[in-house]
């Protein structure tokens, strides 16, 4: 041994540079059984073959490089120990199970290797007490099916594996092995974290498997210890942290369980009816199910556990009852996270039982593809109708008569929490956004004009001037015709509106004129055309509308803005100048009200207030909807007058009214409509007798002459009849001093006369129809 | 269309919905129940470093999922239908204003209205997770917020379309309440019965799923929570084996559908109907 040794040391000494290259392979195979061989850095090629109990030390930088073919290292003889190796670039023959190094002899040491680029990376075939340790096993960038796996023990029983860390491997497979030792080893993003098969007395501790399709899946075995070992976000297709299926006998402690589909799953284990498992001091935490069972599986104990926020805490999987599983030993049960019961007698116990029971937890562990509608109102709904109706309800799935009120503590952090700064910065940014907007609402330009837009005068001084082009109207409706259904609102409506001509449109209710006004603003669609100042209300609405001034009937303001906000805004959307609100406010006389609410504003101010809003852009027509609707006789007079001064600074006005003194005071002609239709147009001197409008006059005559003056009245063409002790005659508005006149040249005389105040000029109350003319 | 005119119409509406009550009530609403439930998350998580979508987590989804659509619903609804009944819509249309500029105009004065109560109501939680250490890291929280903005926005847009197709404010509520119904129960419910009785397959159910909003936002959210779907079962599993990285991209997708169409479905519906 001892010369065998010096050998080694004499080559590894005289190889560098000038002598000729080392010769790992001889070296071996020249070794005495038990030499140690230093094995100087440079990279060598592979298959290396050791069929001689010696212990390979690599200096650094020794490279194994089996160039894409077959195994690297193949061990045949027993007591072999490889340390420090970097092994690189296996075959890619799963059939032939290529290997970093593959052990064909007991008692093997692989220790703090490098596997880079490997297939499978260690194996050990009927290799009884070796020791996997501390190596580094990266697996080939493959789909997961064509890799191989990291570690691999096939009937070696009493291995010892611990400190390795395995990634990007199929699985790390444990087969035929009893009494083998997995401890603080490391495996991520493999398909089986761990894969036992026929392993009694194994023993799994602080192990780390993250990340796999499965952390560990262990099968056929016996008397399992689990302790220390945390199973992290193992999410494939069927993502058991820990699957047990037929094993008899597991001891499991302070493990962590998160982040999997499901945390532990229980096919058929316990298997035999003498076994009892244990698990205590277990966390068990955001898993979509926490524990899954097969609905047959007994025996299982579980005490001292937390249970913490899993999606479903427990599931049975598929039809039946779970049973004779214990959630509570004498007085110690677990902590649930969803448990909703209270603790008066503050001893750490829930004074309920928590019962694992939902409806939609049923339906899902049913029909697995109902979980998609998970954290849904409807899933809330299907719990209220299991808790309302009785025969919805589900059957408990556990029960745990001593449920924790505080968790246990587990020894099972992994990793500090992350810093709260950028949620902390994000956060206040929102709350500042959120201020920045509310405050861009609360204040600025709407309570104070801007004076940054310029007053655009849209009248165009020689288009307003009668005098200038009296031929060339600002308006033009041509055949407007609005059907409702049926009902024909407006009929052909031609019209022709000069600048300083204010136009009438008379009717009863629902003749048409707001409609014709609507139709003229766009507000309802029609047949025919509208052209404002030139412009098609239909296609450039804006410029049409920009030339028009609206007072509608119905004053609908926003009633809690001031006056003066309410014509800012309109001002800003006119884009008018700020300068103009003020002077709009003083030509219609509510300066001194600017800064009342609109709602605190009387009729007559509002109409007013409408009147300026108009105004505002100085438009060159203006239309009024019943425009003194709202008024008293007072305000009527004084709003009138306004309209006429604006009337006469040559603006075209259009309105409808049923008042025969606007029409008389304002309009220089009148269209009056009736079903729609201009049945007559004329002057509003003539409006009376268009329209057949009559005012009655009562007279108060000598009672002996009573009935000569009627026989006289209606010799003279009048509508007369005798009333009591007077005489009602019906005459023209215009007309009432003809029947006087009438009485007194036949000697009649008249002592007193009133007009007959309930015979209004409203042509509601005219003849009818017929009457028209 | 002038972009100066939508401006002022939105500040108008931003400035209507800041006096009017609901906003104070749904902010404050939100908040509190956002509060409540990142509190009630962190003291059941317990244990640091993990990052999981748990019960409680899934509780603020939950509440956006059925708090948003309702406030987005019955902010929007009867904005137009309620100027109309009083009047004041016909006069606002009389003004050199276009009606799509009034509609436009209208969305996002609401949007920003929406928007700030829900800011102040996510910016109250986050600090509260941000105080306690989170978990979940900003980037979950930003999808949270982001994907409850394009929500809300979702839910205005066809607020408006409602609003364009009812007359009256009180008629507009009540559709408004019939389509959050549908949307946040009646549809799942259909199509979980549906799932079970026809033996819906996975993809005819995500791609259904798809179709709601609301399921498109609690999608979205878990996927950036989970970096997957496969929290949701054989469905979720298939949506992540048939559009892996494109999953994403989907959702923001149906949601900004879920945006647009009703909006633009409301401006043709706008643009036809009588103003009265």
């Amino acid at each position: 041994m001892a010369v065998g040794a010096f050998v080694a040391a004499a080559l590894a000494v005289a190889s560098p540079a000038f002598a000729e290259p080392f010769n790992l392979q001889a070296a071996i195979d020249s070794a005495q059984p038990g030499a140690v061989i230093h094995v100087p850095a440079g990279t060598y090629h592979g298959t290396i073959l050791i069929s001689q109990p010696v212990e390979l030390v690599a200096e650094p930088g020794v490279v194994i490089e089996g160039g894409g073919q077959g195994d690297v290292v193949r061990i045949e003889a027993a007591d072999v120990t490889i340390r420090g190796l970097t092994i690189r670039g296996t075959g890619k023959s799963l059939d032939r199970e290529n290997a970093g190094i593959t052990v064909l002899a007991p008692r093997v040491l692989i220790e703090d290797n490098v596997f880079e680029d490997v297939l499978f990376g260690v194996y050990l075939k009927k290799a009884p007490g070796s020791i996997i340790r501390g190596n580094r096993i990266g697996g080939k960038d493959l789909p997961v099916p064509r890799r191989g796996d990291g570690i691999r023990l096939w009937y070696s029983p009493g291995s010892v594996i611990e400190h390795n860390t395995v990634r990007n491997s199929r699985d790390v497979v444990i087969w035929f092995s009893h009494n083998v030792t997995l401890r603080d080893n490391t495996v991520t993003d493999g398909r089986y974290g761990l894969h036992f098969m026929y392993c009694d007395d194994t023993v799994l501790i602080g192990n780390h498997l993250e990340g796999n399709s499965v952390g560990a899946f262990l099968m056929y075995s016996r008397r399992l210890v689990i302790e220390g070992n945390r199973f992290l976000r193992n999410r494939g297709p069927s993502g058991y942290g820990v699957g047990l299926k037929e094993i008899d006998g597991v001891q499991a402690q302070d493990n962590l369980f998160a982040g999997n589909r499901v945390g532990i799953y229980f096919d058929n284990s316990p298997a035999s009816v003498d076994v009892t498992q244990l698990f205590t001091n277990n966390a068990v935490a955001y898993n979509d199910i926490g524990l899954a069972f097969m609905p047959s599986v007994k025996r299982n104990i579980f005490i001292d556990n937390n249970f913490l926020e899993n999606v479903e805490q427990v599931a049975v999987l598929g039809s039946g009852q779970l049973k004779g599983n214990q959630f509570t030993v004498d007085g110690r049960g677990n902590f649930w996270s969803d448990y909703t019961g209270f603790d008066l007698t503050a001893d750490g116990i829930g004074d309920t039982s928590y019962l694992a029971r939902s409806l939609f937890e049923n339906l899902m562990d049913r029909e697995p593809k109902l979980r998609l509608f998970l954290f849904s109102p409807v899933q809330q709904a299907v719990e209220l109708a299991a808790k309302a109706v009785p025969t919805f309800r589900p059957p408990t799935k556990i029960t745990d008569t001593a449920p924790r009120m505080t968790a246990v503590s587990i020894p099972t952090e992994v990793g500090d929490a992350a810093p709260g700064w950028p949620t902390a910065i994000t956060a206040l940014g929102l709350l500042l956004s959120a201020t920045a907007l509310l405050m861009c609402g609360m204040t600025g330009t709407l309570t104070r004009p801007s004076s940054a837009v310029e007053l655009t005068p849209v009248r165009d001084k020689k288009n307003t001037d009668p005098a200038d082009h009296p031929a060339k109207p600002l308006l033009v409706a041509s055949d407007i015709t609005k059907r409702f259904g049926r009902l024909t609102a407006v009929k052909k409506l031609n019209l022709d509106l000069h600048p300083g001509e204010a136009v009438a449109l008379w009717g009863r209710n629902g003749a048409g004129k707001t409609t014709a006004i609507r139709c003229m603003l766009g507000l309802v669609r029609c047949k025919g055309s509208v052209a404002l100042s030139g412009f098609d209300i239909r296609r450039r609405p804006k410029d049409a509308k920009r030339c028009v001034g609206y007072v509608p009937q119905e004053l609908a303001f926003y009633d809690d803005w001031r006056a003066t906000e309410l014509l800012s805004f309109f001002a800003k959307i006119k884009r008018v100048g700020g300068g103009r609100v003020s002077a709009v406010f003083a030509e219609v006389g509510l300066t001194e009200h600017a800064t009342k609410r609109v709602g605190e504003l009387s009729g007559g101010m509002k109409q007013r207030l409408a009147l300026a809003a108009a105004l505002l852009a100085d438009p060159p027509i203006l239309m009024l909807d019943e425009l003194t609707a709202n008024l008293d006789a007072a305000a009527r007079d004084s709003f009138l007058k306004l309209l006429c001064d604006q009337r006469d600074r040559g603006k075209a006005i259009l309105f409808t009214s049923h008042r025969l003194r606007e029409v008389e005071a304002l309009a220089d002609r009148v269209l009056v409509m009736e079903r729609g239709e201009v049945v007559t147009t004329c002057g509003p001197r003539q409006l009376a007798q268009a329209i057949g409008l009559r005012t009655g006059l009562r007279l108060w005559i000598d009672p002996d002459r009573l009935d000569d003056a009627v026989k006289q009245l209606q010799l003279d063409g009048f509508e007369a009849d005798r009333n009591g002790q007077t005489v009602h005659v019906k005459v023209r508005p215009d007309e009432k001093g003809k029947p006087l006149a009438a009485l007194a040249s036949a000697g009649i005389g008249v002592r007193d006369f009133e007009v007959d105040s309930s015979d209004a000029n409203s042509p509601a109350q005219r003849p009818g129809p017929g009457g028209t003319r | 269309m002038s972009l100066r005119t939508i401006f002022i119409i939105a500040r108008k509406e931003l400035r209507d919905a800041l006096r009017n009550r609901w906003f104070l009530l749904y902010t404050a609403a939100f908040s509190i129940l956002a509060l409540a439930m990142s509190y009630l998350s962190l003291a059941g998580s317990g244990m640091q470093g993990l990052a999981g979508f748990g019960r409680t987590t899934a509780g603020l989804v939950n509440l956006v999922i059925l708090l948003v659509p309702l406030m987005g619903l019955s902010i929007a609804a009867p904005s137009l239908a309620g100027e109309q009944e009083r009047g004041t819509l016909a006069y606002l249309l009389a003004q050199p204003i276009t009606r799509f500029e009034a509609l436009i105009g209208k969305y996002l004065g609401l949007s920003a209205s929406l928007t700030a109560a829900l800011a102040i109501g996510f910016g109250i939680c986050g600090l509260s997770i941000a105080a306690n250490g989170d978990a979940a890291g900003v980037g979950v929280y930003l999808t949270l917020v982001a994907m409850t903005f394009a929500l809300g926005l979702a839910m205005l847009s066809v607020g408006m379309l409602i609003s364009t197709l009812t007359r009256k404010a009180a008629q507009a509520i009540g559709m408004a309440i019939v389509v959050w119904l549908c949307l946040t129960l009646l549809s799942d419910l259909a199509l979980m019965g549906s799932a079970l009785a026809f033996k819906l397959r996975i993809q005819e159910l995500f791609s259904l799923a798809l179709v709601n909003p609301l399921q498109v936002f609690k999608m979205a959210v878990l996927h950036s929570m989970n970096a997957g779907l496969d929290v949701l079962g054989p469905a979720g599993i298939y949506a992540n084996q048939t559009y892996g990285p494109w999953l994403s991209l989907l959702f923001v997708g149906s949601i900004l559908a879920w945006i647009v169409v009703p909006l633009v479905l409301a401006a043709l519906t706008f643009s036809r109907k009588p103003i009265a």
